[in-house]
């Protein structure tokens, strides 16, 4: 039983993904399929909203390597907020931060979009 | 200093992946679900975005796409790439390679377009003691980073492992292959044993044109009643081979005796009641599949009151397919024409079922008969097994019969 659930809402072309639990097995494969189908949707910004999420290991760090992915094919921003150390700390190790940008919270992220235009 | 703490890092890391790993790799997940999940694992291992697993055929020569990730291409499962034995031999087991390793092998010549569009940068193929059972083919890292020496040996370990697991998927895979065969082979053999068991029931027939059918009949009301008493599948096949082959003896016994129209003389009467014991003695030299298929015939002609033939067995050591074919078999014959007698009619041989309900038949599988003949009439019987046997003119008075007889 995966101890996942995913929450997502979007406004223009800002699209906010607010997973929750852990980010440890397949059952969080929706985080990578949402986040491909908002791009596809014409989004040009996704906001991931850390603040739920308890644990992520390689599935996850997968996951999230595959959405870096498609951000980057579709010439999108990737914005991570409210990140806990530990989860920051994985993706940094595994290369991921500097393709994405990161901000305290959620707010942080929408006035920064919002400035960018 | 920074750097060495970095490593030291990643290295934890690799171990709790490899752990991740193990535990795809043995979970309960179907081979698809598990393997998607362990490719899930070594891309996250590495950050690389793109991937694929492919499962080896070797009487096929081929690698077939079994799952894979993060591909443009969203219909790329079972594709395949050729491969052949002696380029096989060609390739490192277990051991990570790029293109640039492969460069002057026919396999990566041969499958360049695949290559290609798989983005392949590393191609990691996997064996388990020298036998060769698939590949696992990255793309390359977010970044575009070469995969340093330390990642390599971590994909060292990767290999065995997943070597091992596409290995044990692959012979529970030829097993589930041969259980299908073996289930093909087995319903096989079941047609040809009713085609010889049909063949021999026309046999027992052909001797007596007035039996002509007789087997049939009397396997087919057998079914009726076993069916309508729930009995299982299996069982209600031996007793339709039953109630075939009931009266196979009749073959060994004298035709004169069995065409007689007079009343039989004593020896007469002994000869033709030796057939149970011969249809037995022919039927328990067979291993048929079902079971109590020599018992039923040897006893078919008992009694529960005991008067019967061959042993004089007693109610109690009756079985109730013996009970099924004692009665049908009397049914059948009461409403046949015989060499010394004409048929009953319906009324007559209802009547005289009852008569002897208790003495000769087992009281429960009589009332289950016309309980079943009951249901045909009303049409409650999607196909009927009894009354299409039955050749009666009038219908509506059969009816009220049967109706007043079904308990
Ligand atoms: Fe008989």
């Amino acid at each position: 039983m995966s101890n996942f659930s995913l929450s997502s809402r979007s406004a223009r072309d800002v699209a906010v993904l607010m997973p929750k639990g852990y980010i440890n097995d397949m059952g969080a494969v929706s985080l990578e399929r949402t986040s491909e189908q908002m791009l596809g949707k014409g989004m040009n910004s996704l906001i991931v909203n850390f603040s739920n999420v308890q644990y992520i290991n390689t599935i996850g760090v997968s996951i999230f390597t595959g959405m870096v992915q498609k951000t980057l094919e579709h010439r999108s921003v990737l914005c991570f907020t409210n990140m806990k150390k530990a989860h920051r700390d994985v993706f940094e190790m595994m290369g991921l931060i500097k393709h994405v940008m990161v901000f305290a919270d959620e707010d942080d992220a929408l006035a920064f979009l919002k400035r960018k235009g | 200093m920074a750097d060495r703490k970095l490593d030291l890092k990643r290295l934890m890391f690799s171990m709790a992946s490899l752990a991740d790993l193990g535990e795809e790799a043995t979970s309960s997940k179907d081979l698809s679900s598990k393997m998607r999940a362990a490719l899930y694992v070594i891309t996250g291992m590495f950050s690389v975005p793109s991937a694929a697993l492919f499962l080896y055929h070797p009487q096929r020569h081929y690698l077939e796409l079994l799952v894979d990730k993060g591909q443009r291409d969203k219909a790329l499962q079972g594709i395949t790439m050729p491969i052949l034995s002696e380029q096989i031999k060609r390739l490192r087991p277990n051991d990570p390679q790029t293109a640039r390793d492969l460069a002057g092998h026919a396999f990566y010549q041969r499958n360049r377009g695949l290559w290609t569009k798989l983005q392949i940068e590393m191609f990691l193929p996997l064996f388990v003691k020298g036998e060769f059972v698939g590949a696992v083919a990255l793309g390359r890292k977010l970044g575009g980073a070469p995969f340093r020496a330390a990642e390599k040996d971590v994909l060292r370990i990767v290999a065995h492992q997943m070597a091992i697991t596409l290995h044990n998927a692959r012979l529970f895979l030829d097993l589930a292959e041969k259980a299908a065969e073996n289930k093909k082979l087995y319903t096989r053999m079941q047609r040809i044993y009713h085609d010889t068991v049909e063949a021999f029931a026309a046999a027992i027939d052909a001797k007596d044109e007035y039996t002509k059918e007789h087997s049939y009949r009397v396997a087919s009301y057998a079914v009726a009643i076993a069916r309508e008493l729930g009995w299982k599948k299996q069982d209600i096949e031996g007793i339709y081979i039953a109630g075939l082959l009931h009266d196979i003896g009749k073959i060994i016994v004298d035709v004169k005796v069995i065409k007689k129209t007079e009343t039989l003389s004593a020896p007469e009467i002994c000869e033709i009641r030796k057939h149970p014991q011969i249809s037995y003695d022919i039927l328990s030299k067979i291993k048929f599949p079902w079971k109590d298929i020599g018992k039923f015939v040897l006893h078919h002609h008992e009694r529960l009151d005991g008067t019967g033939y061959p042993n004089c067995l007693k109610e109690a050591e009756l079985s109730d397919g013996v009970k099924i074919l004692a009665l049908v078999d009397a049914f059948d014959a009461m409403t046949s024409n015989r060499p010394y007698r004409d048929k009953l009619p319906l009324e007559k041989a209802f009547q005289e079922v009852m008569r002897c309900k208790g003495t000769q038949f087992d009281s429960k599988i009589t009332n289950t008969f016309f309980r079943i003949l009951h249901k045909e009439l009303n049409g409650e019987i999607k196909e009927p097994q009894i009354l299409p046997h039955l050749q009666e003119t009038d219908m509506r008075n059969i009816k009220a019969l049967a109706s007043g007889l079904a308990m």
